[in-house]
């Protein structure tokens, strides 16, 4: 087995708290499938056979009734539980899980949708024996109207600033726009090695990571690091040009020593296989080298390397926001190839559902109801006349008749009255709006969810 | 073959530049450096008459410009104008049937660039956009696509793109690649506009504004391996803004200022980076070499020296086999041998058993038997002996060189010295007939240009002998020092005339890295804020070690601190404690801890005289010498065993008044706080010190 693959799915959706407050994030119906159901299909497809999924208890007791996910994924479940209020970061949860990891890693986040070929990702990887290797993609403009939000929220967001050698391949740099407040800072040595750097803003970072197995070994030394992206990702790319690393070589008696007094010394974060010094040669004998311009050895000597594949085309979303959560359930319909309406649901001739449109299992659809652009979850009834465009309504929803419905988010079990005219809300779980009631661009959740926040 | 790819292209762009615009081009070139790198060879020749692989410097940037399509251009000439108008006079761009009409300028009132380009704009010179270039580029780029684009970009945003700026490709460590132009820019990938530039040879850190990166793009490239060709695009509005900002003297400032400025003056510069293209100009003798071995190399072709493009009659050389070149007349003697890449003037004569490799001949020169020459440019009617090995020198006209002299690597003889016999020259020698005081005599008016007049006393010549120790028994010229800090004032980097030395030590760059290593992530997601004062006393530690390794200039020492300041946020009265200690601990820090108080003095003092100028940079009031005081006093505590060396601190810093007597006395009654302190103040050394100053205090008083 070459790679393991782990599944971060602990996260509570911070950002979309309105949407999480009920439901976990892992959960929530996306195109009518769970989200967590995306990362794995997304490893199974390309021959994952098992694969270890961090999360909670709670979601891990609906991953084990879900029927739907159990006929679909194939792959062998190893699921670890962590608690919730522990407050784990993503590299604490793999330093939980330690044992496990035999091999490198490809780490996924459980909000990842993407059609991207995760072999460019990995084959990255392999070529460059690489410590790291990440996806990143163009950032989506959103195009919709997201509930409960006055105006767009631009120039708002801080932008990463990644900087990538001329194949755009090698990542050489990562910073957050808010800690550059004193300009942009960089090294000059390596300017010299790499003397042309893109530095590229509009990108996301999708959280799929492949790293070797030594970075988890680091992880367990190095206790302080809590998160991958927030701090092991930028530590390994600071790293690759730290000259305590790359003379490694020459002093190996000594990092022996080293190693044996000093545990938390981070010289683990090479690994030391036996094929390395068959790589080394092979890479001695053969006239390949990473770059040009100069006449120093490939990758200048360094042993610490980190890649980026960056998607130029192609669909790649992190549902962590409200607005991600709504262009996703628009854009993720038209890659199945489910007939929109499924079997079990109950549509009466006399409706009116676009093809635009998909329907759950178990649904009720009267007479003179038109639906429009929208995904109707799991066992919801829509009385008659209801007019529905460009929404998404999620499981157990009643929606009694005459309802008007546009642009918005209607959570599980909520109870639409009659003749309710909502426009651009988000309405939480298990709301009960009343008759005749007329919303527009407001976030409807019970008074116990606001007082949290 | 003369001049023949001048006219090929020639009809070409002219055509294709009158559809769209009726004005010819038109060049303005500047036939003076502005600066005396090239002393004491620029004494008697400017630096554009110079010859490279046997013509002048400014022929090639004249070719250059006619090749690229320039119908017009001017020449400003400053520093001895006469010859360089001479020189044009006589060549084929003062013929009749230049294709290129060449107009000479001259007046002793230049003093830069920025002079010449206010006169431009007075005389209303240029129609429209224009080429700037020096009388010392060599190049064989095609200006026509920079110049479309350029174009495009003024028609699409009138008036906002001035200046398009030319650059080369070539990497770090490249030859060709300047040491003094080792530049880094920033730019728009899509729009190719420049948003920073910035000359980096003395820094380690490259930093750049956030500002640059709110352009709207969300696509920026750095970019270090570009070579400044020295040849832009301007539009009209480059002299006017010239004459808008008169304190603009070089094209850097131009360009720090239009960069800086953007918002305001919503000018903007953009750049085209020709890849295959070849132009470099020669800024020093390191330079000079590398072009000429590129020149001999053919990298710049069309422009070799079998072209003659200049058109000189008796210069048509043969080209064979191992870019061996000869001109007419050249007798080699038996068993001598032209290895690879020499060029031969006409009618020399190379003596026996020579062996000539990567070199450059002058016309009339004559060469003795057993001679090594490698990399060596000799220039013409030069004399050399027998045996003599030359390796990577400058030999100027009319040199003679006696028998068993041998010249190391960079070394210089400029016009009619004589060397020798049996005298080895160390590496890096210049020699020249002008005696290098006479300089400082006359120039301390005009220390910009090498214009100085030449009308120097003769007496003054005759009465300093020859030193036989530096040019032979028989020699005759005077020993230039390398010239290191008389010419601070420049804006370049104090350095010689062979420039700045390539592959600066890898190894210094460890050290800030192993020490960047050293914060693992522990450290620096812990808190970093407790942290900050620490790191930073770490850094300026580092700075001021940097300082003297490399002997930087307490004015950048206080750069840095100062951006170090900012970068963790510290106050000034924190810098100033913060630097006193890390001076004091200094010592222990490069010796040691275990020093004794004597060793530890005699090391600090003259670290504290060296960085004197950064302390008064900080300390200036009456309270920033008590807090440097009161830091003082927290080191010294803690360091009870040196007690004895605070007296001497104190005293040199007196001495070098960064601290002055009242607060001294001032500090020394108040500032008591515990035991350890009022014991500090009880040592005799202290006492003495303050008895001294009292009574200093009561003998000034008694004067006044």
């Amino acid at each position: 087995m070459e790679l393991q693959a782990v599944l971060m799915a602990a996260g509570g959706g911070s950002r979309m708290m309105d949407l999480t407050y009920n439901t976990p994030k892992p959960l929530l119906p996306v195109g009518n499938r769970p989200l967590i159901w995306y990362p794995l299909n997304l490893l199974e497809r390309v021959g994952f056979e098992e694969v270890i999924i961090i999360t909670t208890k709670e979601v891990q007791k609906a991953l084990s009734t879900d029927q739907r996910l159990k006929t679909d994924v194939k792959m062998r479940l190893d699921v670890v539980c962590i608690q919730e209020e522990a407050d784990m970061g993503t590299a604490d949860a793999l330093r939980h899980i330690q044992q496990k990891i035999k091999t490198d890693i490809v780490v996924v986040s459980c909000d990842l949708i993407t059609d991207v070929a995760l072999h460019e990702v990995v084959d990255l990887f392999r070529a460059h024996n690489a410590t790291l290797s990440m996806l990143m993609s163009k950032v989506h403009e959103f195009t919709e109207t997201v509930p409960g939000q006055k105006g767009k929220k631009k120039g708002g967001e801080q932008r990463d600033f990644v900087g990538v050698d001329v194949t755009g391949k090698r990542l050489l740099f990562m910073a957050n726009e808010a800690d550059l407040e004193e300009g942009l800072v960089l090294r000059k040595s390596i300017m010299r090695k790499h003397p042309r750097m893109l530095i590229k803003t509009g990108l996301l970072d999708a959280h799929l990571y492949c790293l070797k197995r030594s970075v988890v070994d680091f992880l367990v030394h190095n206790k302080s690091v809590t998160s991958i992206r927030g701090e092991l990702v930028p530590y390994l790319v600071r790293k690759q040009f730290s000259k305590s690393l790359n003379c490694q070589n020459a002093t190996e008696d000594s990092e022996k020593n080293q190693k044996q007094q000093d545990a938390h010394n981070n010289l683990e974060l090479l690994s030391t296989s036996k094929d390395d010094a068959l790589l080394q040669l092979a890479r001695d004998r053969s006239c390949w080298n990473d770059h040009r311009g100069d006449m120093s050895e490939a990758y200048h000597g360094g042993k610490l390397r980190c890649y980026v594949h960056i998607m130029e085309e192609g669909m790649c979303y992190r549902v962590n926001t409200l607005a991600a959560y709504i262009e996703a359930n628009r854009v993720v319909p038209k890659l199945f190839e489910d007939p929109p309406i499924h079997p079990t649901a109950v549509v009466t001739d006399r409706s009116l559902v676009g093809s635009d449109s998909i329907i759950g299992p178990h649904c009720q659809i009267l007479d003179k109801t038109s639906i429009k652009r929208s995904n109707i979850g799991t066992s919801t009834t829509i009385k008659e006349k209801v007019k529905i465009i460009n929404s998404i309504i999620m499981n157990g929803v009643t929606i009694e008749e005459g309802c008007n419905i546009q642009g918005s988010v209607i959570c599980n079990n909520a109870v639409i009255g009659r003749g309710a005219d909502i426009k651009y809300c988000l309405v939480g779980s298990g709301q009960r709006m009343e008759p005749e009631a007329e919303r527009t661009n407001e976030v409807i959740v019970g008074s116990d969810q606001l007082m949290e926040i | 073959m003369a001049g023949k790819t001048g006219k090929q292209s020639r009809p070409r762009k002219a055509v294709s530049d009158k559809d769209e615009e009726e004005q010819p081009l038109q060049a303005v070139l500047i036939a003076d450096s502005f600066n005396r790198r090239f002393f004491p060879v620029t004494k008697d020749q400017p630096r554009a008459l110079l010859p490279l692989a046997n013509v002048s410097m400014i022929d090639y940037t004249l070719e250059f410009l006619t090749s690229t399509g320039v119908q017009e251009t001017f020449v400003f000439c400053c520093w001895m104008s006469s010859k360089i108008k001479e020189h044009l006079q006589k060549s084929k761009w003062c013929r009749p049937t230049s294709p290129n009409i060449v107009h000479i300028i001259t007046s002793d009132l230049y003093r830069s660039l920025g002079d010449v380009l206010r006169d431009v704009d007075a005389k209303t010179l240029v129609r429209s956009d224009f080429l700037l270039v020096y009388g010392d580029v060599v190049s064989n780029i095609d200006v026509s696509q920079a110049l479309q684009e350029h174009r495009q970009r003024r028609k699409m945003e009138k008036n906002v793109s001035v200046m398009t700026m030319i650059f080369k490709e070539s990497s770090p460590g490249h030859k060709t690649r300047c040491e003094d132009d080792d530049i880094i820019v920033a730019m728009d990938s899509k729009s190719k506009r420049i948003l920073h530039y910035q000359k980096a040879q003395a820094l380690k850190r490259l930093q750049f504004p956030m500002n640059i990166f709110h352009s709207g793009s969300d696509e920026f490239e750095i970019r270090f391996d570009l070579l400044d060709c020295h040849i832009s695009i301007c539009s009209p509005q480059v002299a006017e803004l010239f004459t808008d900002n008169f304190d603009y003297q070089t094209k850097n400032d131009f360009v720090r200022g239009i960069l800086v400025n953007e918002e305001i003056l919503g000018n903007q510069i953009h750049m085209h980076v020709t890849k295959d293209g070849y132009g470099a100009r020669v800024s020093n003798l390191l330079m000079y070499d590398t072009i000429s071995s590129d020149m001999i190399r053919r990298w710049i072709y069309p422009i070799t020296p079998e072209a003659n493009f200049a058109d000189q009659e008796g210069q048509s050389c043969t080209h064979s086999r191992h870019n061996v070149y000869r001109e007419p007349g050249v007798s080699l003697g038996h068993g001598s041998q032209m290895e690879e890449n020499v060029l031969i003037g006409r009618n020399t004569v190379i003596g026996a058993n020579c062996t000539i490799s990567n070199t450059v001949i002058g016309a009339n020169c004559v060469i003795g038997d057993n001679v090594t020459l490698e990399r060596a440019y000799i220039w013409n009617r030069v004399h050399i002996a027998n045996n003599v090995k030359v390796k990577q020198s400058v030999i100027c006209d009319c040199v003679e060189v006696k028998h068993g002299v041998v010249l190391n690597d960079q070394c210089v003889l400029a016009y009619n010295v004589v060397v020798g016999p049996d005298i080895t020259l160390q590496e890096g020698t210049v020699l020249s007939m002008h005696h290098p005081d006479e300089e400082d005599d006359e120039d301390d008016d005009e220390f910009l240009s090498d214009d100085n007049d030449v009308g120097y006393n003769k007496d003054k010549i005759k009465q300093k002998v020859f030193n036989p120790a530096e040019v032979g028994s028989e020699g005759k010229g005077y020993r230039w020092k390398s010239s290191s800090l008389d010419d601070t004032e420049e804006d370049e980097l104090a350095d010689g005339i062979w420039g700045l030395v390539l592959n600066p030590d890898p190894e210094s760059d460890s050290e800030s890295e192993v020490s960047e290593g050293s914060h693992d992530p522990g450290s620096h997601t812990a808190s970093p804020e407790l942290d900050d004062v620490k790191v930073f006393q770490n850094e300026v530690h580092g700075t001021l070690q940097r300082g003297l390794d490399e002997n930087i200039g307490c004015d950048n020492l206080v750069l840095e601190i100062n951006s170090l300041k900012y970068a963790y946020n510290i106050s000034l009265k924190e810098v100033m404690q913060i630097l006193m200690r890390v001076v004091l601990e200094f010592p222990f820090h490069q010796q040691g801890a275990q020093i004794t108080t004597a060793q530890y003095s005699s090391h600090l003092l003259p670290l504290l005289k060296k960085w004197a100028p950064v302390f008064k940079n900080y300390v200036k009031r009456a309270q920033d010498q008590m807090d440097c005081l009161t830091s003082m006093e927290e080191v010294f505590l803690e360091l009870d065993t040196h007690w004895a060396a605070m007296v001497k601190v104190l005293m040199s810093m007196y001495q070098l008044e960064i601290l002055e007597e009242d607060v001294i006395m001032r500090w020394f009654s108040q500032g008591v706080t515990t035991d350890k302190s009022q014991q500090l103040r009880r040592n005799q050394g202290l006492l003495k010190f303050i008895q001294w100053l009292e009574e200093a205090e009561e003998s000034s008083e008694g004067d006044e």
